[in-house]
């Protein structure tokens, strides 16, 4: 009773909307919470006015919760899958939904600030060339002179009762879409390490983690019967931990080093034998690309079943690695021939319309490919494994290479938007049909996977990835023919620049002769030029990692201290019980002399 | 209570919701739930009380290895027969809601694992839930041995104080470590 009166006591004193997140945070039965809010609504004496108030407050709010989760797309979906296959499968689900909802939404900027503008205002752009069909496969011919792609688009000041410069808004449409993404990125994965990685144990990949990570909302008979086989498994491995010889262990880091020595070779191989030669019309550049894409990783995972991994994580990873430097590097190549080459060519009429149209050609046919690869790769692998050669059974739905693919075509996208700011809605249109058709082929022809990887993690390193390499890549490639390249000269909103960033510069110098605006060019002329600048925001950058490195290192000693303590305290606690259990026994009848040494216990 | 079986009247919703993790449609779902498993003749939905072998009908829960020990430690009943009225079943719901706090989390999943109800995790706790999770008690069950070597690693890890259980904080510890309990602790209807 004592406690509870505390507990009202303390909840009397805050403010109405923490008592009523704290009410709903205590671990009791509703009874008991509807019990103590009534008693503290009973103390409370409220204006009506402020009664009233709090209340709507808090109306709006589970109004704004219900809608949010009304508009949650694929609820029932992401639910089957989550309770047939597990957390780990629906990660790829997820982490899909939310590489589609950035299209849409980059979609809608562009439309509306690029697109929109020039449709309504702009000057007619026809097309001469009839729509075949095979436009849509090659994106040339009928698509070349449209919107789809950056030639279409005009350099002119729209006048109608607002000036609206199409030059301007081309640019900073799609640089603040670039920065926003980043923002994004780093937040989710800011926030996705601090909950999934540095209050984790390295060390620990212990029962415990298998015992806590037992997935609740399995629904399926199968699947409960199965998981539970591959966690005894893997529990009695853990529980004779055998060491391994010197023999067994050269053996395996020989077999590592061979099959890294092997997947470098293939990846430089592959990079290296694009010596683009071909002309860029052809569909064969993008389905090589996609070819090898498809092709490679498969090699990869056979030298996964010949390496010998500890643990199951360790196995992913090199995986992953491996896929990562392929499609870096393919796309590598393809970046320094469109940067070096196609962009000095003089015959080409509007180099930047060129290399938009070999995106948009490798993202359908990358497209197709995924969905082959998703027919062969598990349609026709469980009808082997389900026909032919029972052994195998149905095929796993291997997470890692398809979050890959999902990655790497998002990075196509990104780097495509300067060149085709209309490729987000091809993008939308590829996420929404791969999200039913994986869903379909997953249902259809998977299994769940026998061994569950951490997923939380996993989902870290996918953003992770998505962010350094790709999407790193992409900026800097979109940065650098901002920057640096020479627009063409007879087509886009850049014609007659020396380079796209001019535009800011001109538009600056109009400014100066503006009253009132001095500020903006201050800032443009002293921060945004400046070197020094940039070079100091660098340094503090760096001073202010260091410190917060030290920060870590000292939390880290402190824990293992308080550590330390705790032991220690219960050796303590330990030997004052064995001291009282020997009194005890030895002066059975001295009642008195019990009770203070039990006194002395608690007081120490 | 005053409401008939079909509908739940405004004042109680808002209080469902200010009391519980879930939104609007999600009560109103478990409601609808609820109500299906009611026997036909009975009017008075709220406070009737669902034996267990009714609630473990519904497959979010049918199959999962701790599905008595989830209903005796939601049931507010007086004889501990794991029975749920409706107040306790949206109990259920919201400690395994998207948007329930590790600390609620931790503090049932506790609950659930403590199978005699002491408190703290005993040897034997630690046991039956690696029975729970592993399938059994037939001949492919875990070896005596396995079973022992696998109960001392875990307190070796997680017993901090050395007394032999793992208690709640310990428990708690354990969990803030392990970043995939509070995506997997999760059952949606």
């Amino acid at each position: 009773m004592t406690d509870e009166q505390n507990l009202v006591k303390e909840l009397v004193g805050m403010s109405t909307l923490e008592q009523t997140r704290a009410i709903r945070e205590l671990t009791m039965s509703f009874e008991e919470k509807k019990n103590i809010r009534w008693i503290i609504n009973g103390t409370k004496a409220l204006a009506v006015v402020q009664k009233w108030l709090c209340q709507f407050f808090r109306r709006c709010s589970y109004t704004m919760r219900s809608a949010r989760q009304a508009l949650e797309l694929w609820h029932g979906i992401m639910k089957e899958i989550g309770g047939k296959f597990g957390t780990s499968v629906l990660t790829y689900f997820l982490f899909l939904k939310w590489l589609l909802l950035f299209n849409i939404f980059s979609f809608v900027v562009n439309f509306s600030f690029i697109t929109v503008p020039l449709l309504v205002y702009g000057p007619n752009i026809t097309s001469n060339v009839s729509f075949r069909g095979l436009e849509l496969l090659t994106g040339a011919g009928y698509f070349t002179h449209t919107v789809m792609y950056y030639g279409a688009y005009s350099n002119e000041t729209l006048r109608h009762g607002v000036e609206y410069n199409l030059q301007l808004a081309y640019f900073f449409t799609i640089v603040v879409y670039m920065v926003l993404c980043g923002i994004a990125l780093t937040f989710s994965m800011a926030s996705s390490f601090k909950k999934n990685f540095v209050l984790v144990d390295p060390a620990s990949t212990s029962a415990w983690q298998l015992l806590c990570s037992w997935d609740f909302s399995l629904t399926g008979e199968k699947t409960v019967t199965q998981r539970k086989n591959n966690l005894r498994e893997s529990l009695s491995e853990k529980a004779q931990q055998k060491l391994l010889t010197l023999r067994e262990k050269l053996k395996h880091s020989g077999i590592h080093l061979g099959s890294w020595l092997v997947s470098t070779a293939l990846v430089a191989g592959c990079a290296s034998s694009f010596s683009l030669q071909q002309e860029a019309e052809t569909l064969l550049v993008p389905f090589v690309v996609s070819l090898m894409n498809l092709v490679i990783p498969l090699f990869f995972s056979l030298f996964n079943k010949f390496e010998h991994y500890s643990n199951n994580r360790s196995q992913i990873y090199s995986q992953v690695v491996r896929n990562v430097l392929l499609r870096m590097s393919i796309l590598g190549v393809l970046c320094y021939h469109w940067m070096n080459e196609v962009s000095q060519r003089e015959s080409f009429l509007c180099w930047e319309s060129m290399v938009g149209q070999a995106l948009y050609r490798l993202v359908i046919v990358d497209f197709l490919f995924l969905m082959l690869g998703s027919f062969f790769g598990e349609f026709l692998r469980n009808v082997i494994g389900t026909k032919l050669h029972r052994r195998l059974g149905p095929p796993e739905f291997d997470v890692a290479r398809n979050v890959l693919d999902l990655i790497y075509a998002q990075t196509l996208a990104w780097i495509g938007l300067y060149f085709s700011p209309l490729l987000p809605s091809i993008q939308i249109l590829k996420f929404f049909i791969l999200f039913y058709l994986k869903k379909v082929s997953l249902t259809q022809n998977c299994q769940p996977p026998c061994r569950t990887g951490r997923a939380a993690q996993m989902q870290t390193i996918f953003i992770f990835l998505l962010f350094i390499p790709f999407y790193v890549g992409a900026i800097s490639i979109v940065g650098y023919t901002a920057w640096s390249l020479n627009p063409s000269q007879n087509c886009g909103p850049f014609r007659g620049l020396d380079r796209s960033f001019s535009v800011v510069e001109l538009w600056m110098a109009g400014l100066q002769t503006l009253p009132g605006s001095g500020w903006a060019v201050w800032i443009f002329e002293n921060i945004i030029k400046s070197e020094i600048f940039y070079f100091l925001i660098t340094l503090i950058i760096l001073a202010i990692t260091y410190v917060f490195y030290q920060l870590i290192q000292g939390r880290k000693m402190l824990i293992d201290l308080l550590k330390q303590r705790i032991v220690n305290e219960g050796k303590d606690k330990s030997f004052l019980l064995d001291k009282l259990q020997n009194l005890q026994k030895s002066r059975p009848k001295k009642d008195t002399k019990h009770g203070r040494v039990c006194y002395q216990t608690f007081s120490l | 209570m005053g409401t008939t079986a079909s509908q739940l009247d405004k004042g109680m919703l808002s209080e469902y919701q200010e009391l519980t993790f879930l939104t609007k449609q999600e009560i109103l779902l478990a409601y609808k739930r609820f109500s299906e498993l009611l026997p036909k003749e009975e009017t008075n939905g709220i406070s009737y009380r669902i034996p267990m072998n009714a609630i473990l009908e519904l497959p979010e829960l049918k199959t999962n290895p701790f599905n008595e020990r989830i209903c005796k430690v939601f049931s507010t009943s007086d004889s501990h027969d794991g029975s749920l009225n409706f107040d306790d079943f949206l109990d259920l719901l919201s400690a395994f809601s998207d948007s329930a706090t590790l600390e609620i989390k931790s503090h049932y999943a506790f609950r659930i694992f403590d199978f005699d109800d002491d408190g703290t995790l005993g040897r034997q706790d630690l046991e039956k839930l690696v029975n729970c999770l592993t399938g059994g008690t037939g001949d492919t069950s875990l070896t005596p041995d396995e079973m022992k070597q696998l109960i001392d690693n875990i307190l070796e890890e997680s017993d901090i104080d050395k007394d032999g259980t793992v208690n709640l904080s310990e428990f708690q510890h354990v969990i803030s470590r392990s970043p995939d309990f509070v995506s997997s602790f999760k059952i949606v209807l």
